[in-house]
């Protein structure tokens, strides 16, 4: 079943198009990965879908159109976005940074089950609760950043970048993360990679984006043996 | 000693509106990143409409929940009419948006009430032997009951800050706008709560204040008292909440005893005098006494 639909997305900052008619899908469940050289359009295309960005074209949720929304609708319709660069309330403490990421939740006892949960699966950040959330390790702050985007128990979960700045042993350690979190609650996750090798090990599928165009699209086993990704991204 | 006491008590009354006033500007600084210059004239503008109401024999209380009322939906429509559309062009946009507010609201007051002074009637007994001996000092009813009030209202402020769901996501939406909307928060709405506490807390501090002196209602009553709450907001940390307040009541204090023991400073110098200790803490400390410097870790 086809969660996200993408079709022909335009748009851009102002005056200046970035995305040149983008369309991409994520079924139910499903992890797909976005590669993509600095400055595709990867960012820009996870702004757009999270109502950041006012855009053209098509974007569905559950068949559903979500273009035009606000982002916190985006939000109550189902889809999280982890930014890149983190987006942590660094002055707020780890909890407060959690409870804020419950904002669509109406069900406190819900909540708590949930907050108890991310502590498990993530047990750094329940060394640190009370601690403010700047003065975790990238890392942590990255992981702190995901277990925002799930207290409001996305369908679809949108990570830009995850690895950024993170030693290759912690990027790991995320991305084990994400496999289980997405076996375990079942969210799809759309996740947009410079670690193609790694990103590729875990989606099901894969987009390359160029210049604001999807340029090359199939399984994520067929993308490793393309020589465009090959030559860009995996160095052999 | 009983000399003390008067200073201090009347600086106690004048540090509480600071306070309040300043508490009321971090509010909309931490929201939307701006002093709001038009805050003195809205808490006036909402003053006079009390007063109004008082001159029909409405009952001073009644008078002032209907004035917090008309304030909060003042602040608010301030926000969504006028700072939301320009807020996004530039800061600059936004303060020259605010200093047209503070003139229009000003000009209004001139219109509708005229430029003559008005007398406040008072929430709580006012009358010359309306007072209670401590120390030897004459404490006012008046005072006290301010005191009260605004201790009443910013132990609420700090409890709905900090302990309650709405707070948590005003904090959020001042520490983080994109984020916070990217968590489900609906960031207009929650500008525009703040802009209408914020509005709500000045129509407050008015009414109490007005009463205090007889004639003091007009239409440069605000000014100076903006300027001061300003000055506490900066000296604080336009950011912490907590800061303003000990900062507006610091003034208030020093303020009254500076005048009252050293007379040849009088009325204008101490207010420069005020700024003078204010600029040097600025230079040790720029973002204030409470103010927090960034702890964010990339
Ligand atoms: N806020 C902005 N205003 C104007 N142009 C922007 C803005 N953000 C990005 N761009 C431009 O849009 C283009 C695509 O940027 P985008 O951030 O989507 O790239 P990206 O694929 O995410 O790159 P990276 O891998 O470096 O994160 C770039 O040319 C960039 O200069
Ligand atoms: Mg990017």
């Amino acid at each position: 079943m086809t969660l996200l639909e993408i079709t022909d997305l335009r748009g851009g900052y102002g005056p200046s198009m970035v995305l040149h008619g983008i369309s991409l899908r994520v079924d139910e469940g499903e992890i797909v990965v976005v590669l993509g050289a600095n400055g595709a359009g990867k960012t820009t295309t996870m702004r757009a879908i999270a109502g950041l960005i006012s855009s053209k074209g098509a974007i569905t949720l559950d068949g559903h159109s979500i273009i035009g929304m606000r982002p916190d609708k985006v939000v109550a319709a189902g889809i999280a976005l982890v930014p890149q660069g983190r987006g942590t309330f660094a002055k707020l403490s780890v909890d407060d940074n959690l409870l804020i990421g419950a904002a669509k939740r109406r069900d406190r006892a819900g909540v708590k089950d949930d907050l108890e949960r991310w502590y498990e699966v993530f047990p750094r950040l329940a060394e640190r609760k009370k601690q403010p959330a700047g003065t975790l390790s990238g890392g942590e702050q990255q992981m702190l950043a995901i277990a925002r985007a799930l207290m409001n128990r996305p369908r679809l979960l949108l990570c830009d970048e995850p690895s950024l700045g993170l030693a290759p042993l912690v990027v790991r350690e995320v991305f084990s993360l994400l496999t289980r979190i997405n076996s375990e609650q079942q969210t799809a996750m759309l996740i947009v990679e410079q670690n193609a090798e790694l990103a590729l090990e875990i989606a099901s599928r894969a987009y390359l984006l160029e210049a604001g165009t999807v340029v090359s699209e199939g399984t994520a086993a067929s993308l490793r043996d393309s020589d465009a990704v090959r030559r860009a991204y995996l160095g052999y | 000693m009983q000399l003390f006491l008067e200073y201090l008590f009347a600086g106690i009354s004048n540090g509480a509106i600071y306070a309040a006033l300043a508490l009321a500007l971090v509010m909309v600084f931490r929201g939307t990143g701006t002093i709001n210059f038009a805050q003195g004239e809205m808490a006036l503008f909402t003053t006079y409409i009390a007063w109004g109401l008082t001159t029909k024999n409405v009952p001073v209380v009644l008078c002032l929940l209907i004035a917090t009322a008309a304030g909060f939906v003042l602040g608010a429509v301030t926000e969504r009419v006028l700072i939301r559309p320009i807020e996004r062009k530039s800061l600059l946009a936004t303060l020259i948006v605010l200093l047209g507010l503070f003139l229009a609201l000003n000009s209004l007051d001139g219109i509708l009430w005229g430029n003559q002074n008005y007398t406040m009637p008072s929430l709580f007994p006012n009358a010359v032997s309306s007072f209670i001996t401590v120390g030897g000092a004459r404490l006012y009813w008046a005072n006290l009951g301010l005191w009260i009030v605004v201790a009443v209202l910013v132990g609420a402020m700090f409890q709905l800050f900090n302990h309650t769901r709405l707070g948590l996501h005003m904090r959020a939406t001042a520490s983080n706008r994109e984020s916070a909307s990217l968590s489900g928060i609906p960031v207009g709405r929650i500008l525009m709560l703040g802009w209408g506490f914020s509005a709500a807390i000045g129509a407050i501090a008015g009414v109490l204040l007005t009463p205090l002196s007889p004639d003091s209602l007009g239409v440069g009553e605000m000014f100076p008292i903006l300027i001061q709450a300003s000055a506490a907001a900066l000296f604080g940390g336009l950011d912490s909440p907590g800061g303003a307040v000990i900062a507006g009541l610091l003034m208030g204090v020093v303020e009254a005893l500076l005048s009252g023991y050293v007379p040849a400073i009088g009325g204008q110098l101490q207010e420069a005098i005020a700024f003078v200790a204010i600029v040097l803490v600025l230079l040790v400390r720029p973002q204030g006494l409470f103010g927090s410097k960034e702890v964010e870790r990339v």
